[in-house]
């Protein structure tokens, strides 16, 4: 049963994926990336990583999926939807090299015995008196990663912070007009359209 | 749970994820585009981190969630590398009127 589902589940996830790859019109290949980010949330409920999939769906589709939608809308108009994906003998270039690393890839899960022979996952007790740390952890995952964050982790937790602050930073001065005359031109161009309208 | 999903078939779905995501890579001329196939990408390593800690047995002294605290420090990554390359393509699309990443050509010899 469960494993007819995950079947079910991953089989629409790699189509979703294969279509965000293919698509023609990026505003089409967004929306199958939120599809793509959802079912990754759900192989995270699947690996009893519920909060991974909480965190999934909020970071993942609640902002990066928007963000990069208003990336395709502020660059789209000149572009046609026709030119977004490359030449045909580019095509069977890109699809000879993932199709090696897949093949690659799957031979090497294939032939590493430790990982073949692994169906059946750690239990944990459920019990509350007799569960170790990390039963405990999947039990109730979030205060679990909030004291790790805390305590283990607390130097890349602090790195991870300082590096947003210098993205967010970053991408304000990056996106902010720096060529005077180009705002100057950009602002002649929207009166003279709106003198003409 | 009678039957359990084995360990391979999560590390199956990521390197097909993770495939795919090269492709777009390789195939899109839409910097968006590309930045989209880089976000597949990322989320398989994420699936396989999170597989290999549910899967694998807890280290001595590393505390219980290894492999969960890796993917979260992935995806911080992803979210500011998003950021900033929005800004970037937008910045370049403001210079040269286009996201296409053939025309950004200005590095090379």
């Amino acid at each position: 049963m469960i494993q007819a589902l995950f079947i079910a589940l991953s089989a629409f996830g790699l189509l979703m994926a294969l279509g965000t790859v293919f698509a023609k019109n990026l505003v089409h290949a967004g929306l199958y990336l939120v599809a793509f980010f959802f079912i990754v949330a759900c192989q995270f409920v699947m690996l009893e990583a519920e909060f991974m999939a909480a965190i999934q769906v909020l970071i993942y589709i609640g902002a990066v999926a928007v963000l990069l939608m208003f990336g395709i809308m502020l660059t789209r108009n000149i572009q046609g939807d026709d030119t977004t994906i490359v030449t045909k003998q580019w095509r069977l270039l890109g699809i000879g090299a993932a199709g090696s690393v897949l093949i690659v890839l799957v031979l090497a899960i294939n032939s590493y015995e430790p990982w073949t022979a692994l169906a059946v996952r750690p239990e944990f007790p459920v019990k509350q008196s007799t569960t170790t740390p990390r039963g405990q952890a999947i039990i109730s995952m979030t205060p679990a990663v909030g004291r790790e964050m805390m305590t283990r982790y607390v130097v890349p937790f602090e790195l991870a912070g300082l590096l947003l602050t210098a993205a967010l930073v970053g991408a304000v001065v990056l996106a902010q007009y720096d060529n005077a005359d180009e705002a100057e031109a950009l602002a002649e161009s929207s009166k003279q359209s709106a003198t003409t309208s | 749970m009678t039957q359990q999903i084995p360990l391979t078939w999560f590390l199956y779905f990521a390197s097909a994820s993770f495939a795919i995501g090269l492709m777009g890579v390789l195939m899109r001329r839409n910097a968006i585009g590309v930045l989209m196939a880089i976000e597949i990408m990322l989320n398989a390593a994420n699936v396989n981190f999170v597989a290999f800690w549910r899967y694998g047995t807890a280290p001595a002294g590393e505390g219980p969630l290894t492999g969960v605290m890796m993917a979260l420090f992935v995806v911080t990554i992803a979210a500011a590398e998003v950021a900033v390359g929005v800004g970037l393509i937008l910045l370049c699309y403001r210079r040269w009127r286009s996201a296409d990443v053939e025309e950004f050509d200005g590095l090379s010899g």
